[in-house]
């Protein structure tokens, strides 16, 4: 009983934190001046050919971008999953960095390089204009999203094939070669997978408003965002958030009905055991070559650069000057962020994990929805919920900002922690509550410290999506609470540049040294 | 005095039916085998018994006491004196062998140096004083299988579970441990339920062995 209480309490409290807010945001949309009216609507549709040209905008730079970096992730992650290339544990980590790192500070980045004054425009005067023309564009965009967004397809796709039943591939060795087994066998097997790796960078690329600002190409959810910051028209804020909504809906219910059974099977029935590798043989160091260009471009490439935009500690004082305050709150919101996310992350697996309340599946199908949806979009529910007199409580204070972290983000936790609890076998909780012990004394005892490990993970991962949130923060900071990634955010329209790139390093800085030291810890500590 | 009773119990998982209107009584201190081939429906009788399971119709009594009916638990596991060596011996590894024991003993509030006492006895008695401060991945298999019938001997439960806990051990270890068994069986006196496919194994510890077979008890 104190089980499926607590359980029913998280569900519940995640319906609260961020079902609600969307429900509340398509109500108030058919609301104006407090009576039923369907004018936004109107004013929408009115507003004709634009809203189209923007949404068609917006569908091209996702669509480009989820092609391309599951056309260049797929291969790369067979690569570092599936062969015997050499460093493949430091390349994995190292491709992985530009999804730590938030893709308006990559556009930052990828501008010390191309853009007017940038490394290439001083080796190669003579195509700087083409390359600026082609960076500040959709090109560009889907470049630097691209390079954002790639990292999700090569883990998901390593993740994936070390789901594959190695006895599946082996029986196929017998009467092929690699080639073959690959073809006939491995991908299909992890199609769904990739296919749901494509969904997740369409919809994440969909809610991108930092970088397309930034390159001055105009989509969508800008459009969503201005309604709401420039001309406070809120009524047409959420009605103009509504076809991103619908969008959302559309891919993941196509994802769900269609795809998910077969990922979590896949997921379920093998993971953990040890993979058949394929031998690289004469093309090893070739590939090696091939990996190696493609991390010293797309990411040390672009992180050398923004360093060298700031290469004095003057520009650091300066930054620190003027932004101290926007870091120091951007640190504290992403440590609480993360703490709650984890406590209530852990709740939301275990009933994914558990399955034995009859609605684990929209827990997961809720938290999911809520990571694909724009930011902008849930910033303005928490709006249309909480922006009442008895809740300004919430709605005047960063507390507003920490429900949007729960909200955006809860799939991590969730999903993380699930996989966690999948590798703890039943029996152990099974026997402490034989021995008489309760529920919470059995999470304490025995399922926290055997979850340790994992739990700190989920709080890293949290902690990073929590700090570099663009989306929600920009919508619903209250006055004089901006967090530092909107800081930059203001700064990119006007600020110089080598300011921008200091506060930039120190984003990444404060990104990556936690999570360096943790995995200093965690290395040292024995493992589950 | 019947010690356990299921009365027309049955259970389905996904539609297939693992346990068919089984009705089955033990006494007191009795040994009973439950024996069949795999997935007859063995171990799912130990989790019903246990309270992991509920039954989708029939009810289970412990004590004369009706524990569970398809509404639900109306004793939790912890509530039914009842302990259980589980096939994986589901040993926690972060804990050390006298942490283990003494852990049922921490959860029914039974204070330090009582506790300290049982461990040492209860380590005693499975011949492991040398192991106290180990943890079980530095054990044999044979003295993780005594930790596990230590841990849940500590409580001194009157019904005992076993679901195949010498199944993956080699056959003279295997000898051993049934003999180890049947001496704290006859010393404590417990009610045994014990679950194997292995006939010589059930020959040996069983006073009365149950055949299962599609989830339906077909003779004893």
């Amino acid at each position: 009983m104190q089980k499926r209480l607590t359980l029913i309490a998280a569900a519940v409290l995640l319906v609260v934190i961020g079902l609600l807010p969307v429900l509340m945001m398509v109500a108030n949309s058919f609301v104006v001046d407090g009576v039923f009216s369907v004018a936004a609507y109107r004013a929408l549709l009115a507003s004709g050919k634009q809203q189209w040209v923007l949404m068609g905008h917006s569908l091209s730079l996702s669509l480009g971008v989820a092609f391309f970096a599951t056309t260049v992730g797929v291969p790369l992650g067979l690569l570092l999953g599936k062969t015997d290339l050499p460093f493949r544990r430091t390349f994995t980590i190292l491709l992985a960095v530009p999804l730590l790192i938030p893709p308006y500070v990559i556009a930052v980045a990828w501008f010390a390089v191309i853009g007017a004054g940038g490394w290439i425009t001083r080796l190669l005067p003579a195509i700087s204009h083409h390359l600026s023309w082609a960076f500040f564009g959709l090109y560009g965009c889907i470049a630097v999203l691209f390079t954002a967004f790639v990292p999700i397809v090569i883990l998901l796709t390593i993740a994936y094939l070390g789901a594959v039943n190695p006895r599946l591939e082996a029986a196929g060795r017998l009467v092929s070669g690699w080639p073959g087994v690959l073809r006939r066998i491995t991908l299909p097997l992890i199609a769904p997978a990739i296919v749901f790796a494509a969904v997740l960078v369409f919809l994440l690329t969909l809610g991108e408003v930092g970088v397309p600002t930034y390159l001055r190409y105009s989509v969508y959810p800008v459009e969503t965002l201005t309604q709401f910051a420039a001309f406070y028209d809120f009524s047409a804020a959420t009605a103009a958030a509504i076809p991103l909504l619908i969008v959302t809906l559309a891919m993941l219910t196509l994802e769900y009905g269609l795809l998910h059974k077969q990922v979590s099977e896949l997921a379920n029935v093998t993971f953990g055991v040890s993979r058949a590798q394929i031998e690289l043989g004469r093309w090893k160091f070739p590939l090696l070559a091939v990996v190696l260009i493609w991390a010293l471009i797309t990411v040390a490439l672009p992180l050398a650069a923004l360093v060298a935009e700031a290469p004095s500690l003057t520009a650091y004082a300066e930054a620190f000057s003027r932004a101290s305050d926007s870091i120091l709150r951007s640190l504290v919101f992403a440590v609480i962020g993360a703490s709650l996310l984890t406590v209530l992350g852990f709740f939301w697996g275990y009933i994914v994990h558990d399955r034995t309340l009859p609605f684990w599946r929209g827990v997961d199908a809720l938290a999911l929805f809520l990571f694909t949806l724009p930011g902008t979009v849930i910033g303005i529910g928490l709006i249309s919920l909480w922006n009442t007199p008895v809740t300004n409580l919430v709605y005047r204070t960063p507390a507003i900002i920490i429900l949007g972290y729960l909200a955006q983000y809860a799939v991590l936790p969730t999903r993380m922690t699930s996989g966690i609890l999948e590798r703890i076998p039943p029996s152990l909780e099974r026997a402490a509550r034989l021995c008489g012990a309760d529920w919470f004394m059995t999470l304490r005892h025995i399922v926290a410290p055997l979850a340790i490990r994992g739990l700190i993970a989920v709080w890293i991962v949290s902690y990073v999506f929590c700090l570099r949130d663009l989306g929600i923060s920009m919508v619903v900071y209250p006055p004089g609470s901006d967090t530092l990634p909107v800081r930059i955010l203001t700064l990119m329209a006007n600020g110089a540049p080598t300011l921008l790139a200091a506060l930039c390093v120190i984003l990444v800085a404060i990104t990556l040294l936690p999570l360096a030291a943790a995995a200093l810890w965690l290395r040292r500590k024995s493992p589950l | 005095m019947s010690m356990i009773e299921l009365r027309r119990v049955t259970k389905d998982y996904d539609g297939r039916r693992v346990i068919n209107d089984v009705s089955l009584k033990t006494e007191s201190g009795e040994r009973v085998v439950l024996f069949g081939p795999s997935g007859c429906g063995k171990s799912t009788v130990l989790a019903l018994i246990a309270g992991l399971v509920i039954p989708d119709s029939g009810e289970i009594l412990i004590n004369e006491e009706v524990v569970a009916t398809t509404k639900g638990n109306l004793r939790e596991p912890d509530q039914r004196g009842i302990g259980m060596v589980f096939q994986d011996l589901a040993l926690w590894p972060h804990m050390t062998v006298a942490e283990n024991i003494e852990f049922g003993l921490r959860a029914k509030h039974v204070p330090p140096n009582k506790r300290k006492e049982r461990v040492r006895e209860m380590i005693d008695l499975v011949g492991l004083g040398d192991y106290l401060n180990a943890k079980p991945a530095e054990l044999s298999g044979g003295q993780q299988q005594r930790v596990a019938l230590a841990r849940t001997l500590a409580l001194a439960p009157p019904v005992v579970l076993m679901d195949e806990p010498l199944s993956t051990l080699d056959e003279a270890l295997n000898l051993q441990l049934r003999e180890e068994i049947l001496r704290l069986h006859s010393d404590l006196g417990f009610t045994l339920v014990y679950v194997t496919h292995n006939r010589e194994e059930a020959q040996q510890l069983g006073t009365r062995i149950i055949y299962l077979r599609h989830g339906r008890i077909e003779g004893s």
